[in-house]
């Protein structure tokens, strides 16, 4: 049973300016389902949409991002619950914390510079959680920060006095202490060095193991994950165009664009000449007609820049978006 | 790190030709000291650092480690914008304390840096960082920007591409290569490139990757690449020096070093690049430093907190660099 079911989800970024109305397809008719207790991924180049697919599916979308169509199913516990129908900020803040959290990406601007890591932390468990003594919090901070591995003497540091990568753990140990049904994470491990990175994809996959709760990771950087999701979905200009199991992603990718990412990563210890994926993704102001990948592809015909093809299952758990895969109208 | 683009010294410098080293840099040390009075306390950026860089043998030398490994720092110091606390960094057979901020030195080492995002103006017209370098230069051919022309094509870019835009209206890759056009129109020998793919797209980092190894070999440009990803550096470097809280670890040729890591940081490091395969995924734990200032402040061996072979003696004493294999390496399982 999927813990989050998105159907046909269409947002578009809509600005007036001097009546001149621009629409950026940041979303278009995107379906998923994750299932609990699963890591999902989200692979795709910068600008293809993935932060604004995210950005709606936890309640955060703000104008000028509008949602124009679809739905977005959370199951919790057998209640029910479609996101795009809670009608104000205090509805959708009832689910923040306790349902649904999520992870920045690794900044100095998240935690406040002139607290101490402490007074966060307290900020955050008060507004979802009634706290009524200090021994309370104090038993639960300690117990969440032993079970990750973390030392108790950083909550009494400030965030300047820590590395990048600490930091970045305790915004991950901040974001998960009300234990969460959901985690978003977006590009969590961006800008940090090889070995931080490392350190912050072995906690989040402490977080799963210990909460059994739902990850839904965003990045694009496919080494990642490699080494962390279940199931990815590629996204390209706004849709998914493959979603399938790790395993058949990285060893029997069927998009023309997969293999293209797949291509360009280089690898320690291989010499061969590397390719990077050629031409830039497109602006989604004005989207190519038909497939929106085919200015790129390699094996783009007639057809492709005319129809565009449809996300089709082609084995079992495998879908993708092309005419040269079984691909239909 | 910002460049001046007006009030040239107005003394010319000559470089002593027929110096055989391009840079040389000779056991170079940075403190730099926070706070005042009682609480005041000294960081060594940079320690010891010795390296150096052939006149008539373009080559891409790497220059790797973690954040707060000191990297930057020896950019900095190379480019003039640092003044070293001991040792120095010789240019041409000349000390760069003497002749940075001369148009000469300027013209011959050209900075590239991180963020494309935000290394230009969001307000300015891309194309006038170009036609500004090349009159602040004085450039022959300024007028019909010639020089222009030329360095947008060894980048793979045209004129007609990027005039009258807005950065907002260029990807990350295009960004970043306009960056590196523009260090390119004063002809330069040397680039120092720190972290230059690091906030690019990975479908996109080789296209700069490959970019420089062209710059190598049809410009005869030699680059001093700084990053932590070591995928790339394996790729195109080489040469490769290791860094950690100051210290080069480990330094030699890329495919040696790489291929077959001598240094446990070297090895951890190495360790710690992600492969994009899921059946080779991470399997046992490592230790990360909590804070950066407690590793800076160690006695002995900096690493030796995080070290699997830990011994006795490496909290006590620092390593000496030693030269095995064709490598130098600083750690005590090799003294």
């Amino acid at each position: 049973m999927p813990v989050l079911d998105v159907r046909d989800l269409k947002a578009y970024y809509i600005t007036d300016r001097y009546g001149r109305i621009s629409r950026v397809r940041a979303v278009d008719e995107v379906s998923f389902q994750v299932h609990k207790n699963e890591i999902y991924g989200i692979a795709g180049e910068s600008g293809c949409g993935k932060s604004s697919l995210l950005k709606v599916v936890s309640g955060l979308s703000k104008p000028p991002l509008r949602i124009l169509d679809g739905e977005v199913i959370y199951k919790f516990d057998d209640n029910e619950l479609n996101m795009l129908s809670l009608k104000d900020d205090k509805q959708r803040r009832q689910l923040r914390g306790t349902h649904i959290s999520s992870i920045p990406q690794a900044s100095m601007n998240v935690l406040n510079p002139v607290k101490r890591i402490e007074k966060s932390f307290q900020d955050f468990v008060s507004v979802h959680f009634e706290i009524n003594n200090k021994a309370q919090f104090n038993e639960m901070v300690r117990e969440h920060l032993s079970a990750l591995g973390l030392d108790w003497d950083i909550m009494h540091a400030y965030p300047h006095q820590l590395s990048g990568g600490m930091r970045q753990r305790v915004i991950i140990a901040l974001a998960t202490i009300l234990k969460p049904d959901i985690i978003f994470a977006d590009e969590p491990t961006t800008a940090l060095d090889v070995v931080v990175q490392r350190g912050v994809v072995q906690l989040i996959k402490k977080i799963n193991e210990e909460q059994h709760n739902t990850i839904i990771m965003v990045t694009h950087d496919m080494a990642i994950h490699a080494n962390l999701c279940d199931r990815l979905a590629i996204m390209y200009a706004g849709k998914i165009v493959e979603e399938a199991d790790a395993h058949t992603i990285f060893h029997d990718a069927k998009h023309p664009y997969t293999t293209m990412l797949l291509k360009s990563l280089p690898k320690i210890g291989d010499e061969s000449e590397r390719e990077s994926a050629p031409g830039a993704p497109p602006s989604l102001v004005d989207v190519p007609p038909g497939c929106r990948f085919h200015p790129r592809c390699p094996k783009a015909t007639e057809l492709c820049c005319k129809e565009e093809p449809q996300l089709i299952e082609i084995e079992k758990g495998h879908r993708v978006a092309c005419f040269h895969e079984g691909g239909s109208r | 790190m910002r460049v001046r683009s007006k009030n040239f010294r107005s003394n010319t410098v000559e470089f002593g030709h027929g110096h055989s080293k391009l840079l040389d840099i000779n056991d170079l040390s940075k403190v730099f000291i926070r706070g005042q009075g009682f609480s005041k306390t000294r960081l060594v950026a940079v320690n010891k650092v010795s390296l150096s860089l052939e006149r008539d043998k373009p080559e891409i030398f790497t220059l790797a480690g973690e954040s707060g490994s000191g990297k930057s720092t020896v950019a900095k110091l190379i480019l003039g914008f640092e003044e070293p606390t001991s040792g120095n960094v010789v240019y041409k057979g000349e000390k760069i304390s003497n002749i940075k901020g001369s148009m000469e030195f300027m013209k011959d080492v050209q900075p590239v840096f991180q963020n494309p995002f935000e290394t230009f103006n969001p307000l300015k017209k891309i194309d006038s960082y170009l036609y500004e370098t090349e009159k602040n230069y004085r450039m022959p051919g300024a007028d019909e920007h010639r020089r222009v022309k030329e360095s947008l094509e060894l980048v793979g870019l045209s004129l007609a591409e990027i005039k009258d835009k807005y950065p907002s209206e260029m990807s990350g890759g295009q960004l970043q290569r306009t960056s590196i056009a523009r260090a390119l129109i004063t002809k330069p020998s040397l680039l120092i490139a720190d972290e230059p793919v690091s906030m690019i797209d990975a479908s996109l980092r080789m296209s700069i990757v490959n970019l420089f190894k062209s710059l190598k070999e049809k410009e005869n440009v030699s680059i001093i690449y700084i990053t932590h990803d070591l995928a790339t550096a394996y790729y195109v470097s080489d040469r490769i020096a290791i860094m950690l809280r100051g210290y080069i670890v480990e330094i030699g040729p890329t495919k040696s070093v790489l291929g077959n890591p001598l240094h446990p940081y070297t090895k951890m490091l190495i360790d710690s690049v992600p492969s994009p395969d899921p059946t080779k995924k991470w399997k046992e734990d490592i230790v990360l430093s909590d804070m950066e200032s407690s590793e800076f402040a160690r006695k002995g061996c900096k690493f030796a907190g995080r070290c699997p072979e830990v011994k006795d003696i490496c909290t006590r004493c620092e390593p000496e660099s030693v030269k095995i294999d064709g490598r130098n390496v600083r750690c005590h399982l090799y003294q």
